[in-house]
């Protein structure tokens, strides 16, 4: 029961308040926009000009600030050792080297998590130890597995292969799983409704329904997976400098990219260590925003399961 | 008009003589205390868990696998007792976690700060989406190379890197977020007088709040890879150092038993912040608001 008011039959009037509102301004309600604000409305033209000031801030800092060349050295010193290393060196060599490590450790690493997810998803004990082994291994960086893959391979590819496997398996793994369990069961009963079962249950109904979160797992995978590779090139690059090693001394193409930033900045040669970092975002932005995009774009854009 | 639009189609009565015998099966009964044991998520996991480690301890055993290669569970377990009790362990920890911290807080700083010039200006905005786009891609350890150049071989360059590894992927996520909050809780916003740092401290990170941890996560996960990666590429080159520096040190040494008790100390302090502080603050902030299921 709410309290009763003290004083019945009493009513409050609040008293008129009446705005003076001044006169009315007329600002300009439609105008045509000059030839600059139509310029600058234009996307690629804004963040392309920002581009370009940095680049010339960046030439004109190292210029006029006279900047040792080995600390920091200027864009078209860069610029220049970039066309150098692609022409005489054969940098794309060694992008194709890291890219077809890379791709291997890719694959493989998507089959183990696949036959990960398929038990995960047949059984109960197959969920719980595929659960598990993510919730133990995903924190776990790859690259601290590096030591022991080489002490297990030896240096060379294999050592590599095992660690971007590891960085690989449990993301994709982890995010395809979460992704089925998510699957909403009017579309299981569609497919039970239907017959399907065991793998082509999977493929039919599972793997379309969760295909956002199996593409983030993919995402995720890659970026550790690049990631890796790049550390793995370089503690690689510290054990040949100690043991006149085997990856890049038996011919100057045949190391990653990791490895060509590593030895160019041994030598000094630090125009050619930004050469090298140049190629890796190039690589980097190519995968992201070509290669995903695209596939995101056939895929779930298409079947209208993410909006723009 | 046409003919058959008069026309009706009636289907024939279908009727199924084959109905067998419907069977009697267990429609209730009391589950059997092994099957409500194992309807128990935890009891199911820790069995897997020690089951694991029963194979692993009676794989080193029987197949007399070499030490060096594979030690055994006990024999790793041991490593990690004795180095925890020397104080060896906590020290390689605290300075590990330590430029963990410096780095992911000035990381974070770095991000507000490009936050805030891209929430209050549209070149600012451009300059973000222009960085971000480059340099995430970029994976952080690649410039640890430059980073020793710039700052020496010390924990600078450490902090440089992980800076690097923090800053993008944060302020990445966070700019999607704060463009995603509709425009009914920005009108609020306005609507209140908020301007500035308040109207992005008010209306925006609440409202962004979903997207900005994502970011901190994924953060967090870059910045601790990267910062074991780079204490590995300085085992190579200097000697001193943390978690990181330890799996090199003693992989190189061949004390395997310490290389895992090290790279299971890894686990657990990532085990710690991803389930313990992450999933916490996600407790206390988006699921109670209500933005999270």
């Amino acid at each position: 029961m709410p309290e009763e008011p003290a004083i019945k039959g009493e009513l409050h009037v609040r008293s008129e308040i009446v705005n003076e509102i001044g006169q009315a301004g007329t600002g300009e309600v439609e105008r045509r926009l000059s030839v600059v604000e139509r310029l600058s409305n234009i996307d690629p033209l804004r963040k392309f000009t920002i581009l370009i000031i940095m680049v010339v801030v960046w030439e004109l800092y190292a210029r006029i600030g006279e900047i040792n060349e080995l600390m920091f050295p200027t864009f078209s010193a860069t610029g220049t050792a970039l066309i150098d290393a692609l022409v005489n060196a054969s940098l794309l060599v060694n992008v194709w080297n890291s890219l077809k490590l890379l791709l291997s450790g890719y694959a493989i690493g998507i089959g183990i998590a696949a036959i990960l997810v398929i038990l995960a998803v047949g059984s109960r004990i197959g969920s719980d130890l595929l659960t598990t082994l993510t919730a133990m291994l995903n924190p776990l960086p790859a690259i601290a597995l590096l030591p022991m893959a080489m002490l297990w391979f030896g240096l060379g590819p294999g050592a590599i292969i095992f660690t971007l496997l590891h960085s690989i398996i449990w993301p994709v793994a982890l995010n395809t799983h979460t992704g089925f369990q998510s699957v909403s069961e009017t579309l299981r009963m569609v497919g039970g409704n239907y017959g399907l079962r065991g793998l082509r249950y999977i493929f039919k109904i599972l793997v379309p329904a969760a295909f956002p979160s199996i593409l983030t797992g993919l995402r995720i995978g890659w970026a550790y997976a690049w990631r890796t590779l790049i550390a793995a090139e370089l503690v690689f690059g510290g054990q040949v400098v100690d043991t006149s090693g085997q990856l890049g001394a038996e011919g100057s193409n045949s190391g990653g990219l990791g490895w060509i930033i590593f030895e160019s900045q041994m030598e000094n040669q630090t125009p050619y260590v930004f050469a090298g970092l140049f190629m890796v975002i190039l690589v980097g932005i190519t995968v992201e925003n070509g290669f995903f995009r695209n596939i995101e774009e056939k895929t779930v854009r298409k079947w209208g399961m993410q909006k723009a | 008009m046409s003919d058959n639009a008069v026309q009706i189609h009636v289907r024939p009565e279908f009727e199924n003589n084959n109905l067998g015998k419907a069977e009697n099966v267990d429609i209730e009964r009391p589950l059997s205390v092994f099957e409500r044991i194992a309807n128990i998520n935890a009891v199911r996991k820790l069995s897997i868990l020690l089951g694991l480690l029963f194979a692993w301890e009676a794989y080193t055993q029987i197949a007399e696998v070499e030490p060096l290669l594979f030690p055994s569970f006990s024999a790793s377990a041991g490593a990690l007792w004795e180095t925890m009790l020397t104080g060896e362990m906590p020290k390689k920890i605290w300075v590990t976690v330590e430029i963990l911290l410096v780095g992911y807080a000035a990381g974070l700083g770095c991000a507000a700060i490009l936050l805030t010039w891209a929430v209050l200006t549209r070149v600012g905005s451009d300059v973000l989406a222009t960085l971000t786009s480059m340099f995430q891609p970029l994976p952080a350890i690649s410039l640890l190379p430059l980073a020793m150049l710039w700052f020496g071989l010390g924990a600078s360059s450490l902090v440089f890197v992980t800076i690097h590894s923090v800053l993008w992927a944060v302020a990445l996520s966070t700019h999607v977020g704060f463009m995603g909050v509709s425009e009914t809780l920005r009108m609020v916003g306005r609507n209140y007088g908020l301007r500035g740092i308040p109207y992005i401290f008010k209306i925006l990170v609440p409202a962004g709040f979903a997207s900005i941890l994502v970011g901190l996560k994924v953060g967090w996960a870059f910045a601790w890879r990267t910062l074991i990666g780079a204490e590995l590429v300085f085992g190579a080159l200097s000697g001193e150092g943390g978690l990181g520096w330890m799996v090199y040190e003693k992989g190189e040494n061949l004390d395997t038993t310490y290389v895992f008790a090290a790279l299971f100390m890894v686990i657990v302090i990532g085990l710690l912040v991803e389930n313990v502080l992450f999933r916490n603050v996600e407790l206390k902030t988006i699921a109670k608001w209500g933005m999270q299921r």
